[in-house]
């Protein structure tokens, strides 16, 4: 695109070349020219109605709004002259008079917008005479407090709802002084990003009701830090008040998470201070728990560990982290595990198809930046409920759905977007496989394309019928185009055949193939090497450790676990557990202690969780973004580095003489940076493609938002939020009626001996002959979630 | 002639009867003591002394845990901690003046909107172990409520001149 | 010099049955639309002709119709619209009531040849409260669409053309061109921010046009009577004939379809004049919204456009609200304060806010609850809605104000200081 020609304007006497049609207030913005504003907002259309942006225009005979008047050549503009003040402390006056000025009590006193504008633009006293207006607050849930008498009505809520996260949820009713805003009939919102309202509302009437009254503005501190939930790795602050994170707020990144955040980032905070925490070292001595210091715990989990290496071999060790881990945690915990010589570690907690993980690039990620996928035209969803699972890239590609982008999904569930789906495939997990072949067959036979030999005989007997033809017809649409793989297919059963099909479908529309990656550091942890086949940096084994599914299967003796809790975490928490039981010894370094926990491990280390400890995360554009501790640790818990540190020293192992998180995370880089891919991405072909599902009702798992990791488990605000899911049992209409069961009962699970009772809901986004019981819960811990043993349902 | 009246002076006790003539004259005089502690000295309105909490008349105490008194406090001896109680409205669950550190300048006063916060006359107080100069929420109530007359009055008093 | 009556928007009024199609046809309705269809009469030269006619909007801003209609690009792609202002809201205006109620067809024409002409679709959009007017309408469309005058291939001239009227919901703000096009998409009514103008950005992001009952019902008649005829009616400027809705102490209120530039004298007499024994203390020329004028001023102006704008206000939608001397002015001034606060759609800070500030102080006054020093004070609040605001609701709500303070001050300081009015 040409360099459009900048025009010359005056504000306040200075010369300006901008943008022509951009509006006043954005240049000004840009020279640090101050226009007092409320309703506009740099990523919100122009609303205009707050009036507090008037400024004074020449030749214009009234003052005009900054935010709404478009730059024209030659424009003079002034802010601070006579006419643009007396408008400007006018409309301060009218907002005013109305508002309650009760600052002592709201909890945006001290960095709210309309205080800060009054100081400067307001009058110390008023003419206003009058009663004041008040509203009645509406209960939005568990997130968002509201005191709607503070309402300025500039509507930056409702246009956020209407235009980012395109659900509606809060408008204005009413007319004139009697306007309201509200969500018209109550209810609580239910979007992943709400919380983004609480920033936006520039006075006191949306504000965190996590934080409520918890703290003011001005005396808190600010440390940046890096969310620890999804692959994208927002960049927050983190506010803390003696110690305590008090709350989190987004930091603006244009190349990530621009000035928005979701709710489990933002509140998924108030974990750190559940009545779980440990705080002290633990060990189990004669079946009895006791609180030791930490010498006396490490030195019993490094007794415990040798005992059993020396009893049987280094190879009955088994190192299991949880991917939301920081690159050094896992970087010193390989190192740890690989120099008491097993290669038996993995972060990879609910795959389950490992077969071509050596044919996999080591940094299986996004291979475009996460911006750019607002500029794609084509993009293909396989298995992802993007929206709840990386609120981001959801984010992401609603912005280009509205720019025009056609988005086509092949899910085993209808998740509701927030952005139109031009084609989409719903179908069982075991069938997703089937449909994605004959997309990507139907893609090959219309491009005539002869490149991918050995998969198009894979494809053969493949039926393609016209919603195939269809899709791919969308995808070989003009454009940039990416393939975006979700959970649904990296867990899947056959993943490796997923990927494989993936790849060769995006390769054939000459797009581009994605990973969201589980957790916030799959990345970092693949780089990191802990991953059974390869060491850090990419250099190979002699020979692979076990993978995360043969680690529960082969009945170890030993198991050092990282931020885990395998009842919600694993692919098969039954297997998980049963062989946890059955080990020696198993040391936990965790920040929670569980009853679980309890009973299966003889020493619990408290590590500190996100915010805490200094570390790196590794997002999926293969970004690294390292942190300092934001917080205290509490009572006696270290930084998961830092125990591992000394657990190497206790081992006497070399090269753990780390004194900051940097060394490690340096050490680290350097070996990355100078990395050679020897592992070419060749393609795992395997024989035959598995179509056919081995059960007659498959269950679909997934651990819902608010339950992916133990930070957010413990987020009570947000098990109480709008999206909250509980434990239940979905079936989609057809398959209720075929089994005789209705809407709202309470039915038993049974599997492998394990029977539960859950209530049934008729769920029209499941699809038939399916079951969705989502995982990460309690009662669902004890069903294997992609395991293929059958499931049956009966009414209790 | 000097030595003779010097020999003299300290022959007849001299300086000596000067000096008792001081103490002769203020043995007549008006007395300016008091008998502390039976009889106090009066004090000021505006006397800034050992801290109070007061509540509103109908038993609501009035502090809504703004903080501005913790956030003007050049001292830092006070500290707050606040959240939503059962009713929602804003209170501190913890409120406590370090007096060791207190210096008096009454700027938690000053900056209190709603007059919950203020100085006593009492001046009159010690403390036995440590830990006592930490002043926690509940004695600072009770010690508004028991002198909130002498508190009102006060304010009372002082109100034309603010 | 006796005023001729009824010459374009009402000409057919005498009939019996006036909105019927055959009573209309009968008095040569349609035949322009026939003829344009027939000899595909170029666009630009009906806008030629309007443009020659002086004809100015008649809602109330008197922006020049061929002007606005010449803004439309009939070339570009996509949809465009042409939509009748029919929601009359204004208090004291009924005149596109009557235009509905007894004229429709002449309507409908009017707003066929402005679609002709954009090449657009049309919606006329009636006020909520209008129900004879909508029912007479509504049958007008349907007799003319089984005449063949709306629909597909009309008249065989081989174009579409539609027409749908619809109802609004009784907002006053929905009289505002682009809130009543939010209201038309089925939002809620609220002023959309001006550039764009409908013209680039109207109903449904489309071109559009947004004109008057009485502009659409003008129209076939100056093309059937030509633009000079039409221009010379009136006064340089001010051409054409104007309803003027007179109410208030009046022997005869009623619409008047006298030509531009009438004295107000004779429109004051067409009325029936003042009540016996009664003098004319103030007229409101232009709608509620008008900045009053006094008697004695009124008494020596033309009902035109420059000369109502020439005494400080303006000729608005028409309706002239005529107050004797037992008006109370303080009282008018609250019902019409009480209007504005009511209507404000509560967009804009200074007439959500600034309405009911306004009212208040003007009840209080009303009570005898309030200071001398609040007049100043009013006035100043006023001043400050004005002009500060999206649409011109915020203007409207001032200038009643101001020009009653500006007026008649002496009425308000009597009430404020004896707590009565000075009629009392």
């Amino acid at each position: 695109m040409a360099e459009q020609e900048l025009v010359e304007i005056e504000i306040d006497g200075k010369k300006l070349q901008v943008k022509p049609g951009s509006m006043i207030i954005e240049a000004a913005d840009d020279a640090d020219i101050k226009i007092p504003r409320f309703c506009y907002h740099k990523k919100l259309s122009i609303a205009a109605n707050c009036r507090m942006c008037l400024v004074d225009v020449e030749k214009a005979n009234k003052p005009l709004p900054a935010c709404a008047t478009p730059i024209m050549p030659g424009m003079v503009v002034r802010t601070q002259s006579k006419e643009a003040l007396v408008a400007q402390r006018a409309v301060m006056e009218f907002l005013l008079i109305n508002h309650p000025l009760d600052c002592p009590i709201c909890d945006q006193g001290g960095e709210c917008e309309l205080q800060d504008v009054a100081m400067g633009y307001g009058k110390s006293v008023s003419r206003y005479t009058e009663g004041k207006r008040s509203v009645k607050d509406k209960d939005i849930g568990s997130l968002v407090a509201t005191d709607m008498t503070r309402c300025i009505l500039c509507t930056r809520c409702v246009r956020f709802g209407q235009e980012v996260i395109g659900l509606p949820e809060l408008g204005a009713t009413g007319r004139g002084e009697h306007t309201e805003i509200g969500t018209y009939i109550e209810k609580s919102l239910t979007s992943e990003m709400s919380g983004n309202i609480i920033d936006l509302c520039p006075v006191g009437a949306l504000t965190s009701k996590p934080f409520r009254f918890k703290a003011r503005a001005w005396e808190l501190e600010q440390g940046t830090s890096v969310a620890p939930h999804d692959c994208v790795g927002s960049n927050i602050y983190v506010h803390r008040h003696r110690d305590k994170v008090m709350r989190v707020v987004p930091k603006d990144d244009e190349s990530i998470n621009e000035c928005w955040i979701s709710d489990r980032d933002r509140f998924s905070y108030e974990g750190l201070y559940h009545e779980d925490r440990l705080t002290q070292p633990m060990i189990k001595k004669e079946g009895a728990w006791q609180v030791v210091d930490w010498q006396e715990a490490l030195t019993f989990a490094v007794d415990g560990l040798k005992k059993v290496i020396d009893d049987n071999t280094a190879a009955q060790l088994a190192a299991v982290a949880s991917p939301n881990s920081t690159v050094e945690e896992h970087y010193l915990l390989q190192k740890l595990v690989r120099g008491l010589g097993s290669h038996n570690i993995d972060h990879r907690l609910r795959q389950t198809d490992f077969s071509d993980q050596l044919a996999t690039p080591v940094s299986a990620g996004l291979p475009i930046s996460i911006e750019a996928i607002e500029t794609q035209e084509q993009i293909l969803l396989i298995g992802s409920d993007v929206q709840r699972e990386q609120p981001i890239v959801g984010h992401r590609i609603r912005r280009a759905y509205l720019r025009g982008t056609n988005v086509c999904v092949i899910n085993p569930m209808d998740y509701h977007f927030n952005f139109d789906v031009k084609e989409k495939i719903i179908v069982s997990p075991s069938t997703m496989l089937q449909e994605l072949a004959a997309v990507t067959k139907a893609v090959l036979d219309q491009t005539q394309n002869t490149r991918h030999g050995k998969v198009a005989d894979l494809l053969k007997q493949v039926t393609v019928s016209d919603s195939h033809q269809r899709m791919a017809k969308q995808l070989l649409g003009a454009g940039d185009k990416v393939v975006l793989l979700g959970a649904h297919g990296l867990n899947h059963l056959h993943s490796s055949q997923i990927k494989l099909l993936a790849n060769t479908l995006s390769q054939a529309i000459s797009g581009q193939c994605g990973y969201l990656t589980e957790g916030a550091n799959a990345t970092g942890a693949s780089l990191a090497g802990a991953i059974p086949h390869r060491c850090a940096a990419n250099l190979g084994v002699a020979k692979s450790g076990l993978d995360a599914k043969q680690i529960w299967q082969s009945q170890l003796k030993a198991f050092i676990l990282l931020n885990l809790e395998p009842e919600y975490d694993c692919a098969d928490p039954q297997m998980a557990l049963a062989s946890l039981q059955q080990a020696n010894f198993v040391v936990s370094l965790s920040p929670y202690m569980t009853s679980t926990m309890k009973d299966y491990a003889n020493v619990i280390l408290p590590v500190c969780p996100f915010a805490e400890t200094s570390g790196t995360f590794v997002n999926i554009e293969n970004k690294w973004q390292s942190f300092a501790a934001a917080a205290a640790p509490q009572g006696e818990a270290r930084p998961g580095w830092k125990v591992l540190r000394v657990l190497g020293n206790l081992f006497e192992q070399e090269g753990f003489d780390y004194t900051v998180s940097t060394e490690v995370r340096d050490e680290l880089k350097v070996a990355v940076d100078g990395m050679t891919m020897t592992q070419t991405n060749q393609d795992h072909i395997p024989s035959t493609l598995n179509f056919s599902a081995n059960v007659d009702l498959e269950r679909i798992a997934y651990p819902p938002i608010y339950r992916t990791d133990n930070l957010v488990r413990r987020g009570e605000s947000l098990q109480r939020s709008g999206i909250a899911e509980a434990a239940a049992v979905h079936l989609s209409a057809n398959t209720a009626t075929q089994m005789n069961l209705a809407d709202c009962e309470q039915v038993t699970v049974k599997q492998n001996g394990q029977h539960v009772n859950l209530p049934l809901h008729v769920d029209g986004r499941v699809p038939d002959n399916c079951v969705y019981i989502p995982s990460g819960f309690a009662e669902t811990a004890m069903l294997g979630v992609t395991s293929p043993a059958a499931l049956t349902l009966e009414r209790s | 002639m000097n030595r003779i009246k010097h020999w003299v002076k300290s022959f007849t006790l001299w300086e000596l009867l000067l000096g008792l003539k001081l103490t002769g004259r203020y043995l007549f005089k008006r007395k300016i003591t008091i008998q502390f502690p039976e009889e106090k000295t009066p004090v000021s309105n505006r006397f800034r002394g050992l801290h109070a909490l007061r509540r509103y008349a109908n038993g609501e105490e009035r502090c809504i845990a703004c903080k501005l008194c913790e956030a003007v406090c050049p001292a830092l001896a006070i500290t707050i901690d606040a959240e939503p109680r059962d009713d929602g409205s804003r209170r501190t669950t913890r409120y406590e003046i370090d007096l060791f550190k207190c210096i008096y300048c009454g700027f938690c006063e000053e900056s209190c909107p709603v007059d919950s916060i203020v100085e006593t006359d009492i001046m009159h107080y010690h403390f036995e172990n440590r830990g006592e100069n930490i002043m926690s929420k509940p004695m600072l109530l009770a010690i508004g409520d028991k002198y909130e007359d002498d508190i009102a009055k006060a304010r009372e008093q002082d109100a034309p001149y603010r | 010099m006796a005023v001729t009556l009824n010459q374009v928007c009402f000409r057919t009024l005498h009939l019996d049955k006036p909105w019927t199609l055959a009573t209309y046809e009968s008095a040569g309705g349609y035949a322009m639309w026939k003829k344009i269809l027939h000899e595909k009469t170029p666009p630009s030269e009906i806008v030629d002709t309007l443009k020659a006619s002086g004809l100015r909007g008649r809602g109330g801003a008197g922006f020049p119709t061929g002007l606005k209609w010449s803004f439309i690009n009939r070339d570009v792609p996509g949809d465009k619209y042409a939509v009748c202002n029919s929601d009359e809201g204004e208090p004291g205006t009924c005149k596109d009531r009557d235009i509905l109620t007894y004229n429709p067809h002449q309507l409908i024409e009017g707003m066929l040849i402005a679609q002709y002409v954009m090449n657009a679709t049309g919606y006329n959009y009636i006020r909520g409260e209008f129900d004879l007017p909508l029912e007479r309408t509504e049958a007008a469309v349907a007799e003319a669409r089984a005449a063949g005058y709306i629909g597909k291939n009309v008249l065989g001239s081989g174009m579409d053309f539609e027409l749908y009227n619809t109802v609004g919901a009784g907002a006053y703000i929905c009289g505002e061109e682009t809130a009543l096009l939010e209201s038309l998409e089925g939002k809620k009514g609220q002023p959309r921010f001006k550039p764009p103008f409908p013209a680039n950005y109207g109903l449904y992001g489309r071109p559009t046009t947004v004109n008057n009952t009485e502009t659409f019902a003008s129209v076939p008649v100056i093309l059937e009577k030509g633009a000079k005829w039409f221009a010379e009616l009136g006064k340089p400027n001010n051409g054409g004939t104007k309803i003027f809705s007179v109410t208030g102490h009046v022997k005869q209120p009623g619409n008047f379809e006298v030509p531009l530039g009438t004295s107000f004298a004779e429109l004051l007499e067409l009325a029936g004049g003042l009540k016996d024994g009664r003098t004319l203390k103030a007229v409101i020329p232009g709608g509620s919204s008008a900045p009053v004028v006094t008697g004695e001023t009124m008494m020596g102006l033309d009902m035109d456009y420059d000369s109502i704008a020439g005494a400080g206000s303006m000729l608005g939608s028409g309706a002239v609200i005529i107050m004797d001397d037992t008006t109370c002015m303080v009282k008018a001034l609250a019902r019409v304060a009480y209007f504005y606060y009511e209507e404000s759609c509560g967009q804009c800070t200074p007439c959500r806010e600034g309405t009911g500030w306004l009212y208040r102080v003007i009840k209080r006054i009303l009570d005898g609850n309030a200071g001398q020093h609040e007049l100043d004070m009013l006035d100043d609040v006023a001043s400050k809605i004005e002009g500060r605001t999206i649409c011109a609701l915020g203007d409207s709500a001032a200038w009643p104000v101001r020009s009653f303070i500006k007026h008649f001050r002496e009425e308000f300081e009597f009430m404020i200081q004896h707590k009565k009015s000075i009629l009392d």
